[in-house]
């Protein structure tokens, strides 16, 4: 067992409980077979979340079962698994250290490998994939695994999006956009119904997309509470607050989890408790998953006055009504509508400020709307999917805010080889030392 | 090999890999339009009924990364590095315009670093699905005809149903000559090398279809007339990959001692042994060649009932290659950072192993700069399976 980083603390009670959230997700894949229930291997932002829970399939969330490998410090040992059979280490390390497990416990006759994080995950009945406008690995991760687990069927549909182009208008594409995301949605459930052996409740389905909206909507109600100066909450535990709504939306548990936290950002508000005293620095995580083996890097940035009172990452979700969907009686339709609604409603945004981007004029809002002084973003090596374009979205940024202080930092997600503590804390200093110069001169 | 330097198709051909786009530039003189494109996802059939010349970009593997590392990061695939950095330096300045389609996240990703700093007058990313059910032919075809409308805009001209039809027959042909190429390289020792189909695939893709199909029946025709080489006894070698588009691969190998004899490559037997279906609605026939005939790893290929099956409709044709050009061993060469290749390695090298072909692996930067590594695990890799 590699040394294990001391927790990182939370400026939030609320997301002190994360960590049971993380447990009960992996134990319910193992007790999955004693209680007669289908284990899916998924991934998140697929739009297989309301089906499963629909159908009591429990999922297995390998970005997550990678994270907490990594935020122990103890992936390598899955890593170099996957190596030992050709998997590169340039490729997501979240899969391969996955895909590394599940290599090893089949080697093991199916024994749990010894140190799995959390007494680890269950073997999935079914892979469930996806191909997207981002993330190969929603694919051929999938196409992967079954090379070690010949027996457990892969299902892989398409969720796309119109993509952005300044000069076409995507409201004409979105009507065929949606059609075929509810086709692949359909073909989903016809997968699961075949291998789960139950059909689809309907009414059921309808009832949980209603709650994964709810939840959407005091999602970001909540963190909008972020807007507060102090700010109540960073992105360090926004990285452990985003769990309910990113493996377990359309449960009750998530959405009661975000109003524990909506009452407790709200009495911090009141008392005027803030993640830094006294708060120096407003910054916007813009992009880029985070380095789950440093999460203490955010309590470096709060040691300096630095806060960030919102990020990009994970924040996946958006008002319902922003959305503007149309009605329809078909519960696949209406997550496909949130689907490709959610990606397009940033592109008019866009299109008002000159070479601007979708993802841009996303950062600029959140700049704007929580009075940022800075952005951060953080380039993972081994991930393409969130952190290629980050170089682009920074130039762009500099076209809108001149000498806006921005910093890059490298890593990655689960490899904590790409690491350097001392460097990194460094590459802060300096930061910090960057807004402290450009605070002046706007001041002048 | 010999009578290379005096044999017109391959002198050409040589030209044109040398100096890449020189035709291309001599077309926009004439008043073309120029297109560029990226990938075996671009639907070359449209653009040629668009009556533009379709150019498919290259990397330069013998220049170094300079002026694209300040736009696009070092964690994408290095073969779209080096197709930028030679975009974004000039070398592709007779482009009107670019497709990109969505075959990779190293592409798609990077979509917008592209078009804003190349700033073409016309731009457009094709979102190629990565599924082939029925729905995905529907919406491949949806989105062709999206395409076909930017172009139109573009162009101001009307792209008919009859003009897609008759690239569909030019495009087919070009694919069956090619065939006939490689089958010269079937005989022991081949009647071309492996660094002379490279020059010809590459010159290929930077003519217009029709000139394409001139130069390789040229090279077909010289290689079939000139006398045979005499070295039979070397190892044959077969290589896997995407765009592998510059000679010192193939050069590694057959300095090595063996003869290259086929690939399964993104700009070789990938692209042209595929064809399109003549269909009634040309868009059908275009989006199943497209989405359901054409074998690369970014397309998703899992209706089969079981994992073997499933392996059989991904790689079968690659035991077929082997078995018809006599393979003795594959070299997989595979760029680094390409999540889609990467996570096939392990099932396709089992797979072809599994038939008694012998497999190297090999995952390096698009860079002659690192090719000495390489070089040395070919010849031990020879030496191995000699």
């Amino acid at each position: 067992m590699a040394e294990e980083k001391k927790r990182r603390a939370v400026a939030t009670k609320t997301a002190a409980g994360i960590p049971k959230f993380v447990r009960g997700n992996l134990s319910a894949t193992l007790k999955a077979k004693e209680e007669g229930k289908k284990v899916a291997k998924a991934f998140i932002h697929d739009g297989h979340d309301e089906i499963m829970r629909a159908m009591d399939i429990v999922p297995a969330w390998g970005e997550s079962f990678s994270g907490v490998c990594a935020a122990k410090r103890d992936a390598e040992k899955f890593l170099q698994k996957a190596e030992s059979d050709n998997f590169s280490r340039s490729l997501c390390t979240y899969a391969t250290c996955h895909i590394g497990f599940e290599m090893a416990r089949e080697e093991q006759g199916g024994a749990m490998p010894e140190g799995a994080p959390w007494g680890g995950m269950g073997r999935p009945d079914m892979i469930l994939g996806n191909g997207q406008l981002l993330c190969d690995p929603r694919f051929k991760w999938p196409q992967a695994l079954q090379h070690y687990l010949r027996d457990v069927p892969v299902f892989v549909t398409n969720m796309y999006y119109p993509p952005w182009d300044p000069n076409v208008d995507h409201h004409e594409q979105e009507k065929f956009y949606v059609k075929y995301c509810t086709e692949e949605l359909h073909e989903t459930v016809k997968f699961c119904e075949k291998v789960t052996g139950k059909k689809m409740d309907w009414d059921r389905l309808a009832a949980v997309v209603d709650l994964s909206d709810k939840t959407w909507d005091l999602f970001v109600d909540t963190y909008d509470l972020r807007k507060a100066i102090p700010t109540p909450m960073d992105t360090g535990d926004a990285m452990n607050t985003m769990v309910p709504i990113t493996f377990n939306i359309g449960t009750q548990e998530a959405y009661d989890f975000y109003v524990e936290l909506n009452n407790e950002l709200k009495e911090k508000i009141a008392q005027g408790i803030g993640v830094a005293d006294p708060e120096k620095y407003r910054l916007i995580w813009a992009a880029g998953l985070p380095s789950w083996f440093a999460l203490n890097d955010f309590q470096y940035f709060n040691g300096k006055g630095a806060v960030f009172p919102v990020e990009v990452t994970y924040r996946d979700h958006e008002k319902i009504e922003r959305l503007d969907l149309p009605k329809t009686n078909d519960p696949l339709e209406r997550i496909a509508w949130r689907w490709v609604r959610y990606w397009t409603h940033w592109y008019d945004a866009a299109r008002k400020i000159p070479g601007s981007t979708p993802k841009v004029a996303r950062i600029i809002e959140y700049f704007e709307d929580y009075k940022c002084d800075g952005v951060v973003f953080h380039s993972a090596f081994s991930c393409r999917s969130w952190h290629a374009g980050i170089i682009h979205q920074a130039e762009v940024l500099r076209k809108v805010y001149k000498d806006i202080p921005i910093l890059i930092m490298e890593g990655d997600i689960v490899d904590i080889s790409s690491y350097n503590e001392a460097d990194t804390h460094n590459r802060i200093d300096a930061f910090i030392e960057t807004l402290e110069a450009y605070r002046n001169k706007q001041k002048n | 090999m010999t009578g290379s330097q005096n044999s017109k198709g391959l002198e050409k051909a040589d030209r044109y890999y040398k100096q890449y786009g020189e035709r291309a530039k001599e077309l926009k003189k004439e008043g073309r339009k120029i297109i560029g494109y990226m990938s075996a996802l671009t639907p070359v059939e449209i653009l040629t009924a668009a009556g533009v010349a379709p150019i498919r970009l290259k990397g330069f593997m013998d220049e170094a990364v300079t002026k694209g590392d300040a736009y696009m990061e070092s964690i994408i695939c290095p073969f779209v590095r080096s197709a930028f950095d030679a975009a974004v330096k000039g070398r592709f300045g007779f482009m009107d315009g670019m497709v990109l389609p969505h075959q990779c996240d190293s592409i798609d990703r990077t979509n917008e670093v592209w078009s804003s700093n190349l700033n073409l007058p016309y731009w457009h990313f094709l979102n190629v699905p990565h599924v082939t059910g029925g729905p995905s032919i529907e919406f491949m075809k949806e989105i062709l005809r999206v395409f076909i409308g930017t172009l139109e805009k573009f162009l101001g001209t009307k792209i008919t149903d009859t003009a897609i039809a008759q690239a569909i027959k030019a495009h087919n042909e070009n694919r069956r000559l090619m065939r006939e190429l490689y089958i010269l390289r079937k005989q022991n020792p081949p009647l071309i090398s492996g660094v002379e189909m490279m020059k010809v695939l590459v010159a290929a893709m930077s003519l217009p279809v029709d000139e394409s199909s001139a130069l390789i029946k040229s090279v077909t025709e010289e290689v079939k007339k000139r006398p045979a080489p005499a070295d039979g006894n070397r190892k044959r070698i077969m290589i896997i990959g995407d765009q592998i588009d510059h000679i010192a691969i193939p050069e590694a190998i057959e300095n090595a001692g063996a003869w290259l004899v086929v690939d399964d490559l993104s700009i070789g037997v990938k692209v042209y042994w595929p064809e399109v279906d003549e269909t009634t609605d040309p868009l059908q026939g275009i989006a199943e060649r497209y989405l359901r005939k054409l074998k690369i790893p970014t397309t998703f290929v899992g209706e089969g009932d079981t994992y073997e099956e499933n392996l059989e409709a991904r790689f079968g044709h690659l035991k077929q290659r082997i078995a018809e050009f006599k393979v003795d061993g594959a070299i997989l060469f595979i760029y680094k950072y390409c999540d889609p290749y990467g996570f096939e390695v392990p099932a396709v090298k089992s797979y072809i192993e599994s038939g008694g072909t012998p497999v190297l692996y090999l995952e390096d930067e698009y860079s002659t700069s690192t090719l000495a590594r390489v070089k040395t695990r070919i010849e031990a890799f020879l030496e191995m399976i000699a």
